[in-house]
């Protein structure tokens, strides 16, 4: 089920927090736990059985390692045990064919690939459980002894499929003890409408701009075209990953919980350093807590730190899909974050920023086309367009075309894409007590006019007609 | 606590009761099971069965469902249409929003030309063999009718990509090897006098068939009959046809249909499928509905078999055809003492064992519309 969906956002939601806030404390992760089963078995009604695994896994050898480890040496051994099923879980189900595929490859083998489908969010709550062993290794969190309510924590349905990756440790003190005020509540609504209105107004229409971009042929697409195209793919994959980390982060709110932001606009950053610690903040920090530093960070010798930051990144690659696109993509950032450590990092503190805007642009949105083809065809027939390397005109009418069907939605997209909402909101608290009240009415109204709009394209979305079959 | 902060929060309770009231207004409403202006079946609670729950697909069901009957769906299909014509877009689920209130269908780009190019190809081969067994031979024509973002591309909005459809068709000849009959020349000087497709359905109007009509005796030496001599009636101005109903807007104004009768005709029309015989190539019950082009031939038949008593000749003519050929009908009969109209997405027997069966048939036509072609199963089903 995807929160941006009738079935999700009239009839699921509505019911689990009447629910939730109906019953008393002691029976709300209840009635939490339930909902997140079911929320998962809606999607996934064969794979749930391994997500109860998983937590099953990481829960006993987290009650072994506070019951028996009484040396570090124990405490390993758990900790291991733990991490080895977890990753094996994850390689099997989420890579096996891509390394069956890798295989077959090199070695002109024709071994069959298992076909298994992805169960949704393994690597989401794959990584949030492995935080929990990991901490606990490190004495960082308690032991968890109720099984269900360490399911609760892995299962919790705003964050399950697409993250935030919340650590036990951002939850464990409010899965025992939690107070949920009203003012909480409204905050965690207004978040949530934030981010179905960036999911339905702007992610899915830059993205049906993009559809229709990369399904013409090249002939057909001059280089300002094939440019348009990746960036409204920036921009759909912005507005969709971080809308889900918006309505996530707002459902938590509406339950209690505070879970960490997970995008400070990176589509605003000045480096490629910067646009990592604003993008899917809560994976790089994972790699960063849980890999990169264990590794030695960059308190070794450079080219331990340039290892370092090539396992990273390869990692970080391979954990958004099995494909070599992914690692290809994250292998290209590790490249660019090492050049601007070690080569112009340092020549850039004094380029305008103007500069360095369209410089971390000019990577993000290029590293995004590296992301969207699994296909190395794909890729690089639409590199070489956006090159100019194609045979295409520069500019075309049917560049016109899509500036004008989409000017809107752009514009709307590129003004959300910087910190330009909060700077308002920021200048209308300023003002005086009567125009912040009127400022309020208005943003009221807003909400209410966006809402409609957001529930007319979740309607419409379903319309799939069979005209010519009646007709 | 502030005035503002207080207007925040009733902003978030607002929505809420919004959302909450879209549901119970869900609850109480009563199912609706067919949509008027979609025109379509709207979907049924799914039948569990524990197949469908493991697959998913039960969920799926469900969730098809319950948008299916959310409250005031017609309201908010138009209002995603209005919100994006104030944002400038010309085009709305591959529909052009064009000129003079025309809504044309995009032409997509055609994937099943080869396919289909063999299989004409096989059955004029067919065709060729019968033809050869009888003293008059048999006369094979394809006309592939362009659509109207062909014909009316001069109203399309600027830069709309699209398709040329006469790259289809010349393909189309080579491949087949058939005649082909060009009413592309027709339909744009027709267009100088009358409207020749209707604004908010992809069919041609019964000018804009007559035309095509026109093209037909050309090729065939037949002498047209004149418009005049036939008897007109606009039995309604409020059409508002499948590419209304994809787009949604609801202040369009309706479309006109005029239909033609020759007063000479003598018409015995059997619907073989259902065994029902008639005077008239026109059913007006249609006209209470909304898809009002069905009033051409009573929509979908297999088999129609037209007899005219009165015809110019004794020649039989075999009609393959989609939708667009329903209103090309009336004019037809006037030349064919018979005419079998195949509708081969359901007739499923094979028109060339039929017209082996018949030695009567003198002539055979296969028309389609350019939009459709490619997806039409029909077509594929021809020999």
């Amino acid at each position: 089920m995807v929160f941006s969906s009738i079935p999700f956002l009239f009839f699921f939601l509505p019911l689990c927090l009447l629910l939730y806030y109906a019953v008393p404390f002691a029976a709300k992760n209840g009635v939490l736990l339930v909902f997140s089963l079911l929320f998962y078995a809606w999607g996934e009604p064969v794979y749930i059985v391994l997500m109860l695994f998983a937590s099953a896994v990481d829960y006993a050898n987290g009650r072994l390692m506070g019951r028996f480890g009484t040396t570090k040496k124990r405490r390993r051994l758990f900790l291991v045990c733990s991490v080895v099923i977890n990753l094996s879980v994850l390689a099997f189900f989420k890579y096996a064919d891509f390394l069956v595929g890798t295989f077959n490859a090199l070695l002109g083998t024709s071994v069959t690939k298992p076909g298994l489908g992805l169960p949704v969010g393994i690597s989401f709550f794959t990584f949030q459980s492995m935080s929990y062993i990991i901490d606990l290794y490190r004495g960082q969190v308690p032991v968890e002894t109720n099984y269900l309510t360490y399911l609760t924590y892995v299962s919790m349905f705003p964050q399950l499929v697409a993250g935030p990756i919340v650590r036990f440790s951002a939850v464990n003190r409010k899965l025992h003890q939690r107070q949920i005020r009203r003012e909480e509540i409204e905050n965690g609504i207004l978040r949530f409408m934030q981010g179905l209105f960036k999911k339905v107004l702007i992610a899915n229409r830059a993205g049906a701009l993009w559809e229709s971009i990369r399904a013409l042929e090249t002939g057909q697409t001059s280089v300002a075209t094939a440019w348009l195209g990746a960036a409204a793919f920036t921009l759909q994959l912005y507005f969709d990953f971080s809308a889900y980390s918006d309505m996530a982060i707002g459902m938590g709110r509406m339950l209690g919980f505070h879970f960490p932001e997970n995008f400070r606009y990176p589509l605003a950053a000045v480096s490629v350093t910067d646009f990592w610690r604003r993008w899917h903040i809560s994976l790089s920090s994972w790699f960063r807590d849980y890999v990169y530093i264990p590794l030695g960070g960059n308190r070794v010798s450079v080219a331990k730190h340039l290892r370092n930051i090539l396992i990273v990144w390869f990692l970080t690659g391979l954990w958004h899909g099995a494909s070599w696109n992914f690692v290809l993509w994250g292998l290209y950032y590790g490249v660019l974050l090492a050049l601007e450590k070690y080569v112009w990092g340092k020549k850039m503190e004094k380029w305008p920023a103007a500069v360095r805007h369209l410089y971390t642009l000019l990577i993000v949105v290029v590293g995004f086309v590296i992301f969207v083809f699994d296909d190395w065809r794909e890729l690089g027939r639409y590199l070489l367009l956006m090159a100019g390397c194609a045979g295409s005109r520069v500019w075309g009418g049917e560049c016109l075309w899509y500036l004008r069907n989409y000017a809107v939605v752009l514009t709307a997209a590129a003004v959300l894409a910087f910190p330009v909402y909060p700077r308002l909101k920021e200048k209308a608290g300023q003002l005086p007590a009567g125009l912040r009240a009127a400022a309020a009415v208005v943003c009221a109204a807003g909400y209410v006019v966006l809402f409609l709009a957001a529930t007319a394209y979740l309607v419409s979305d379903t319309y799939n007609p069979f005209l010519y079959f009646r007709f | 606590m502030t005035a503002d902060r207080k207007i925040r929060g009733i902003t978030a309770w607002l929505l809420a009761g919004a959302v909450l009231a879209l549901t119970a207004a869900f609850l109480v409403s009563p199912r609706q099971t067919f949509s008027e202006n979609e025109n379509r079946w709207l979907a049924e609670f799914p039948a569990f069965d524990r197949e469908s729950l493991f697959s998913g697909q039960y969920m799926t069901d469900i969730g098809t469902y319950l948008s299916d009957h959310f409250p005031f769906r017609d309201f908010f299909m138009g209002l995603k249409t209005q919100t994006e014509l104030a944002e400038g877009c010309r085009e709305i689920e591959g529909v052009y929003i064009a000129d003079d209130g025309y809504l044309i269908e995009r032409y997509e780009k055609p994937v099943n030309t080869e396919k289909i190019g063999e299989i004409l190809h096989t059955f004029a081969g067919k065709i060729e063999a019968l033809g050869e067994e009888r003293e008059s031979g048999l006369n094979l024509r394809l006309m592939l009718v362009p659509t109207a973002s062909c014909i009316l591309s001069d109203l399309l909005p600027d830069h709309a990509p699209g398709y040329d459809q006469g790259e289809t068709m010349d393909r189309l000849q080579e491949l087949s090897g058939i005649r082909m009959i060009d009413c592309g020349p027709f339909l744009r000087e027709a267009r100088e006098d009358g409207q020749i497709y209707y604004r908010l359905d992809h069919h041609w109007t019964t000018f804009g068939a007559y035309a095509g009509y026109l093209a037909f005796c050309r090729e065939m030496g037949l002498e047209p009959v004149p418009l005049e001599e036939m008897e007109s009636r606009t039995v309604t101005s409020d059409f508002k046809g499948t590419i209304y109903s994809k787009v949604n807007d609801y202040t369009a104004a309706g479309d006109t249909i005029t239909i033609y009768e020759n007063p000479a005709d003598r018409l015995t029309v059997n619907y073989t499928d259902t065994g029902e015989t008639g005077g008239s190539l026109y059913n007006l019950d249609y006209l209470d509905q909304k898809d009002k082009y069905s009033l051409f031939l009573d929509n979908l038949h297999s088999l129609i078999e037209i007899t005219n008593e009165t015809a110019e000749t004794d020649r039989e003519l075999v009609l393959l055809k989609d939708s667009y050929a329903n209103c090309l009908v009336p004019f037809l009969v006037r030349h064919f003492q018979k005419v079998y109209v195949f509708d081969t997405r359901s007739y499923r027997l094979g028109p060339s064992g039929f017209i082996g069966e018949h030695p009567g048939v003198t002539d055979i036509l296969i028309l389609y519309n350019m939009n459709t072609l490619d997806s039409d199963l029909g077509i594929r089903a021809i020999y």
